[in-house]
């Protein structure tokens, strides 16, 4: 039974501080969605019965048969503390009604756009950690990810159930893995930690750290015990709470605490954490599963939990988990922690302001939001589009940071390119309805303040992926999300008949809505691209091509990736161009930009929209530029923000400024498409050391500088050591010893190179951590998985552009790589020759 | 005129580009003998024919039409036309456009009644005058040839082939038609045919009795069909079957016949007798008869003639057929189709380029295909009809840096004959697409469904036909254009919601530079009363600048000329400045000699 009414769910939206927006993120098949189950349940949406199996938040069929979540999906839930623990909330809080929004998010690298889209809507997280596989590369990824975004952790430690049933390990070995575990936590943290949070690190002893088993539904944090042993005791709660974990003892023969392993005897103690929170468990586990059902009914009767009849007959891992689930109900216990430690918008927004604005701190929607005020200026980021059951509509999923929305209401929603004040990327339309997204299905409501997480229906059409949406005219954008992942993997698809062309083109655009991550466009030679950050994410999404979006029976090429062209050296001579007329003349050179300041420009750290003397103090202090030629930049290419620079370094030149322009088109050009295999270029600087011009303006217009300052900058890409970089995986495999020699002969076969091996403490299982050309990685899964024997389970992100031995028109084998992409280009295979670009004087 | 010009020549360029351009001359090899120069001239140039045909019309001022290629021979020729016929003759060198195209304005200059234009033709019909075209002939070893076909079909006799050549070889086709039929037994040969001067018979006597200089549909007539009825259905099916892909509409062809019959270099067509059961098709100047109930798609076409631009036409237009080629130089052949769909597939990606564009450049490439005014106007119609801003460029010749002087325009659309259209731009800083890329990227009625057409004149609506070189839209035209406009006047949400850019995978927002009169009314209405050079808005920070693209672009822009840097530079008095052109300032060195040398 649904133990809430939207009605319920309507009036606490009004009361802010009541409400908690949070994720569920995690590493693949750490028990995510199983997990979130519970909390499902808690709220009557699902049978109590079923928690644990449904995968509620799974809702699409690939999602059940595969058993991996691809969307993320949001349910609002309605959950009452009692009285007692309301003091515990540190935070302002009014009654004890809350209403938490969920979202769970997939675990798989190659949806992690999904979390980040997640990520932004929420203020809180609930990161689960499976307890034998201890913290993996995703998880630091998503946790990574939350604290950039300013986003609180509170973390859980899943699959308790395994290490006792299938490891079978001792009380003090299950701390200490425990320990571990939260350890590494706290070190991620540590290094991603934002001063502006303040001390997130999670301890168990506050309530920040739960232990749980989702499939069997059951968890607690040492709060829940603390609350059973005070009374107890008689000590008080939060004091009960610190003697629970870490080295606190209790000697039961002199009823005294200690912080110390041994008596005075020198006999071992048991630690307070063993003795009091997982004694009862592994006995209530051991006398279970081993069908000692007398001594079983004994302590449920000591624990106060009443079975009912039925109940009773059980056996084994039925009736464990029925008494688990009675004994420690996860749902309370995670809502619980949910709702004390987690920050409700009105905490977070106060300090999230300044990472999700981009306009100025002090105009009224940064105050709104600051304040979320339910009364300010409309300020909503839509993060994701969700597809409706209306084919080819979606639900724009977002956070109302400020003021209210409400259907019918006339709003500007401004893309990701809008400038404030322009009219490019500006739409106003009306809000036509407004709905509350609960897991599989939605609810419509009348309007939604400030703090809560909706759907806007109405928009869709205005908004590829994500966007803002506001009602006021001065308005900047909420800042634009940064994925920790990039499309660098693409196949090209046609469809089966011709015919279906627009049927394909329209799929094509409703995929890329669907999906944060992926790309969808038209290749120079007119093949359709979708582009994704990995095999898996491609394989999904070109399913949902063919069978929802498009529905025409498409074929796909082999996947390809692609590459990026550098240089490796300062050009070994000057670069001189003449423009068609002969008239002008530029002289350039070029230099490696340098891998920091290339990732610096691509992360956004360094960029085309910061003022310019403060990016050349940034730049000559980080990255030993002189501040002078920083203050000259001209521009970033490719797309205006590329990882390549143009820098103006003439001396008195006459008319310079006329060209500027003119340049700049060549400059982003060129960089679009490089000399050699016309990919992108990257991390090249290219310097003009003098312009030569025309005195009179006709002869020096765009007609003769563009062609002109494009073969310079080709020239001085030529003689300054041309390189390719390709792109490279961080590749993650988890497997038992004797897998790894199948491991290695696989990464070597397929140009890896490994980079660390380590055990898991506590585990037989080892982690190799490898780099993997995304060339090489395709059927990697599957190669590995049978040289293994399905034994080794890889995970592949996006990790650098790594650049290729040797120089682009000598090295043969290089020269194989470009021609080859020539070929798949259409162009002429044929390495340029340099005096196509080079003149002379 | 020298004397009027104070200063050197107007052109930066001393001439010396045009002067040493190397040109690849490979036909025509002449005998060095005078005498049999003079024969081999009468032959390959048809001199005879031609003359004969000034003779008979009584033409009294010729102008003769060199490719550059050719230009050696014009002199030669010119005067063994002149001493023939006696007309005063011209020649005409150099063309604008491609020499493919016959010059109409050049002829026009020098009042010619007719225009002989010689060398490789697109066959574009033209408007104003009467042509008669010598293509020159070129040798064909024909058993050579015919083996190759063999070669390429020996397997099966009953291939359905159309033999399609450039045009120089066309005086051998029938042999080779006949060789292929009477000595190789293929059964299932059709052959194209191009408009010679046995058309222009019909156009000369036409032109004649209509008042031979401004016969305005006189090539209507040449384009194939003798009597006048059938032209009509001729010139409808002509150009309206690609866009209807109706191929059943002529069946009218037995007057095209007699007509081409009467050639004096085309023997009896054997299809002659079933006449009646063949259906015509009609492409850039070829046409062809298949037999009643064939598609297009079932044959294989094999083309006599090497690499050039009409063979990659051929090959755009019927993408659908397998393309196999004959180089009579190299004595080679082979399967050219494989290439087809890549070049398609490059077009396909203009026309999203050419949907992403808000400013469009309409670039004339043609001053003599007939009804190329209507073109500029019903593209322009359809491009204002989209929200869209279109400029009209005439240049000449295109090339990189003249094109890449407009940055703000994001894609040209260059009217011109089939065979220039296809422009490679890849060295182009905007794309340049055709019409019917166009027409396909902005009009919903049309969709890219793999059929290619590069003669414009198939685009457009049946009243702006061929010859009928009125200005006019047609209402129905402009509606499939833009069949949305209608109710998106009463819902915007439709008309300005952005479109899926496949170029770049985002949203694209369409700017709409609204030219209607509305907006010119609020402006004028703004302006009245105001003496201020610009109108500013509220903030008084920016110029108004109500939805102009031009504006717009000077907005992005980082120069907008010279800056005005009030009270920051001295004054300082006038003092003299260089004088002159860029060329050479008359203070530069050797300004003086180069002046003496003029005089």
């Amino acid at each position: 039974m649904v133990n809430f009414t939207i009605d319920q769910i309507r009036a606490l939206m009004d009361k802010v501080t009541n409400v908690r927006n949070m994720s569920v993120i995690a590493h693949v098949d750490h028990g995510k969605s199983t997990l979130t189950d519970s909390l499902v349940s808690k709220a009557g949406i699902i049978s109590a019965g079923r928690a644990g199996d449904a995968r509620f938040m799974d809702t699409r069929q690939d999602e059940q048969d595969r058993g991996i979540t691809i969307k993320s999906t949001a349910i609002s839930l309605y959950f009452e503390m009692t009285e007692g623990d309301l003091p515990d909330i540190k935070q302002k809080s009014d009654g004890a009604a809350f209403l938490i929004n969920l979202i769970d998010s997939p675990g798989h690298v190659d949806f992690s756009s999904e979390v980040t889209a997640a990520l932004r809507v929420t203020d809180g997280a609930l990161v689960v950690v499976d307890c034998v596989d201890g913290v993996c590369v995703q998880t630091e990824t998503v946790l990574r990810q939350a604290l950039g975004e300013r986003i609180k952790p509170v973390v859980v430690i899943n699959k308790v159930d395994r290490a006792l049933l299938e490891l079978q390990v001792t009380k003090e070995d299950l701390y200490t893995s425990f320990l571990r575990t939260i350890e590494s936590v706290n070190v991620i943290i540590a290094t991603y930690n934002d001063k502006v949070l303040g001390d997130v690190m999670v301890y168990p002893e506050q309530g920040t750290v739960a232990f749980a088993s989702g499939l069997h539904g059951w968890a607690f944090t040492i709060r829940q015990f603390a609350n059973r042993y005070a009374k107890k005791f008689g000590v008080d709660r939060s004091k009960m709470m610190d003697k629970l974990w870490g080295e606190n003892y209790f000697n039961p023969a002199t009823r005294k605490w200690t912080t110390k392993g041994q008596d005075a005897n020198g006999k071992p103690l048991e630690r307070a954490f063993n003795m009091f929170i997982l004694d009862p468990i592994f006995k209530l586990f051991d006398s279970i599963m081993n069908f000692k059902k007398d001594a079983a009914f004994a302590m449920l009767e000591k624990l106060e939990i009443t079975l009912k009849n039925d109940e009773k007959e059980m056996e084994g891992k039925m009736l464990l988990k029925t008494v688990m689930k009675k004994f420690l109900p996860a749902g309370e216990a995670l809502l619980e922690m949910i709702v004390i430690h987690l920050p409700s918008p009105v905490t977070a927004q106060k300090y999230r302001v300044e990472n999700l604005y981009e306009g100025p701190m002090d105009d009224d929607c940064a105050e709104g939001i600051r304040g979320c005020d339910p009364n300010g200026p409309l300020m909503l980021y839509v993060s994701k589009m969700v597809p409706t059951s209306d084919k080819g509509r979606f639900y724009a999923f977002g956070r109302v940071f400020s003021g209210t929305v409400r259907a019918g209401l006339k709003v500007r929603i401004q893309g990701p390119n809008y400038v404030p004040g322009s009219k490019t990327d500006l739409f106003v339309k009306s809000v036509q309805r407004i709905v509350l997204m609960m897991g599989r299905s939605v609810e419509p409501i009348e309007d939604c303040p400030a703090g809560n997480i909706v759907g806007l229906v109405g928009i869709d059409q205005f908004l590829l992926k994500s966007g803002t949406i506001t009602t006021s005219e001065t308005a900047h954008n909420l800042k634009v999300m940064k994925f920790s992942v990039s499309p660098v993997v693409q196949v090209a698809v046609e469809c089966k008949q011709a015919s279906d062309l627009p049927k394909l083109v329209e799929g094509l655009k409703r995929l890329s809505k669907s999906d944060p991550c992926v790309l969808c466009y038209t290749s120079e030679t007119g093949e359709h691209i979708v582009a994704g950050s990995g095999e898996l994410h491609l394989e999904i999404c070109l399913k949902d091509l063919e069978e929802d979006h498009a529905q025409v029976p498409i074929r796909k090429s082999d996947p390809v990736v692609q590459y990026k062209e550098t240089i490796q050296a300062e050009s070994s001579v000057t670069a001189l161009a003449k423009s068609p007329n002969k008239h002008n003349r530029i002289f350039m050179k070029a230099a490696p930009l340098g891998e920091e300041l290339s990732l610096a420009i691509e992360n956004g750290k360094v960029g085309p929209r910061d003022e310019f003397k403060a990016r050349a103090r940034v730049l000559s202090d980080e990255y030993e530029w002189d501040n002078q030629e920083a203050r000259k930049i001209w521009a970033f290419g490719p797309d205006a923000n590329g990882a390549n620079v143009m820098v103006d370094l003439t001396k008195g030149v006459a008319y310079l400024n006329e060209i500027k322009d003119s340049c700049v088109a060549a400059f982003q050009w060129a960089t679009r498409e490089g000399v050699f295999a016309e990919e992108n270029m990257r991390g090249c600087r290219f310097n003009i050391l003098d312009v030569v011009l025309h005195a009179d303006a006709i002869h020096r217009g765009g007609g003769q500088i563009i062609p002109a300052c494009r073969s310079a900058i080709y020239a001085a890409a030529y003689v300054a050591q041309p390189g390719l970089m390709e792109p490279v995986y961080l590749v993650e495999i988890t497997c038992p010893e004797q897998a790894m020699g199948g491991i290695y002969g696989v990464l070597n076969k397929r140009r890896g190179h490994t980079i660390g091996e380590e055990q898991r403490p506590g585990t037989p299982m080892y982690i190799v951590k490898a780099h993997l050309p995304v060339a090489e990685s395709f059927g990697f899964t599957a190669d590995l998985r049978q040289a293994t024997g399905g034994q080794a389970f890889p995970q592949s992100v996006f990790d650098h552009w790594q650049l290729m031995n040797g120089v682009s028109n000598e090295d043969p084998k290089l020269i194989e790589k470009v021609l080859s992409i020539r070929k798949r280009k259409g162009l002429k295979e044929e390495i340029p020759p340099l005096d196509r670009f080079l003149d002379r004087l | 005129m020298s004397n009027s010009l104070s200063g050197p020549s107007n052109f930066a360029d001393d001439g010396s580009a045009v002067i040493g351009r190397h040109l690849d001359v490979h036909h025509f090899k002449l005998a060095s003998e005078s005498q049999d120069k003079i024969k081999s001239c009468t032959d390959i140039y048809e001199i005879d024919r031609t003359v004969s045909a000034i003779k008979e019309r009584g033409y009294k001022r010729i102008a003769l039409q060199f490719p550059d290629d050719l230009l050696q021979d014009s002199g030669l020729v010119a005067q063994l036309i002149r001493d023939q016929t006696g007309s005063a003759v011209f020649i005409l060198a150099d063309t604008s456009y491609g020499s493919c195209c016959v010059d109409e304005v050049a002829a026009q200059h020098i009042s010619a009644d007719a225009i002989i234009h010689y060398g490789r033709s697109c066959q574009s019909p033209t408007s104003r005058l009467p042509v008669i075209y010598v293509f020159g002939k070129q040798p064909v070893d024909v058993q050579d040839c015919a083996a190759t076909f063999d070669g390429f079909f020996g397997k099966d006799k009953a291939q359905k082939a159309v033999l399609m050549y450039d045009v120089i070889y066309s005086h051998c086709i029938d042999q080779l038609l006949a060789t292929l039929q009477s000595e190789m037994h293929y059964t299932n040969i059709v052959k194209s045919r191009v408009e010679t001067e046995s058309n222009l018979g019909y156009v000369l006597s036409d032109s004649k009795t209509n008042g031979a200089l401004n016969s305005g549909c006189c090539q209507k007539k040449e384009s194939c069909c003798s009597t006048s009825s059938s032209t009509e259905a001729a010139t409808g099916c002509c150009s309206s079957e690609a866009a209807k892909s109706d191929y059943d509409q002529c069946t009218n062809s037995s007057g095209c016949r007699t007509a081409t019959s009467t050639s004096s270099t085309q023997q009896l067509v054997v299809e002659d007798d079933n006449s009646e059961h063949t259906k015509k098709r009609r492409r850039f100047g070829r046409t062809y008869d298949l037999p009643v109930g064939d598609q297009i798609e079932d044959y294989t076409l094999f083309y006599v003639g090497d690499e050039s631009p009409t063979l990659s036409n051929i090959m755009m237009t019927h993408s659908k057929c397998d393309v196999y080629s004959y180089n009579p130089e190299t004595k080679k052949g082979r399967l050219e189709s494989a290439q087809v769909n890549r070049a398609l597939m490059r077009r396909y990606f203009l026309v999203q380029k050419a949907k992403d564009a808000d400013v469009i450049g309409i670039a004339v490439g043609t001053l003599g295909v007939a009804s190329y005014m209507t073109m500029i106007k019903h593209l322009k119609a359809l491009i204002e009809s989209k929200g869209k801003k279109a400029y009209t460029f005439v240049m000449g010749k295109l090339n990189v840096a003249k094109m890449a002087n407009f940055m703000e325009i994001d894609c040209f659309v260059y009217v011109a004959c089939p065979e220039n259209s296809l422009i490679d731009s890849k060295e182009f800083y905007r794309p340049i697409v055709t019409p019917f890329e166009l027409e396909i990227a902005l009009s919903k009625s049309r969709e890219w469904n793999g059929d290619y057409v590069t003669d414009f004149q198939q685009l457009l609506p049946d009243e702006d036909k061929i010859g009928v070189d009125k200005i006019k839209i047609s209402q129905t035209q402009l509606d499939a254009a833009s069949d949305d406009e209608d109710y998106s006047d009463k819902d915007s949400d439709e008309d300005d919601r952005p479109h899926f850019s496949l170029v770049t995978g985002q949203f694209k927002q369409s700017k709409r530079y609204t030219t209607n009169s509305e907006d010119t009314k609020e402006l004028s209405a703004l302006i009245q009363g105001t003496t201020d050079l610009t109108v500013r808005n509220k903030n008084t920070s920016v110029a108004t600048l109500m939805s102009s693209a031009a504006g717009e672009y000077l907005q992005s822009r980082e120069f907008r000329g010279l800056e005005v840097a009030l009270g920051e530079s001295p004054v300082e008095l006038a003092t003299e400045g260089r004088a002159g052109i860029a060329r050479g300032y008359r203070t530069e060195d050797g300004y003086g000699e180069r002046e003496k040398e003029k005089y």
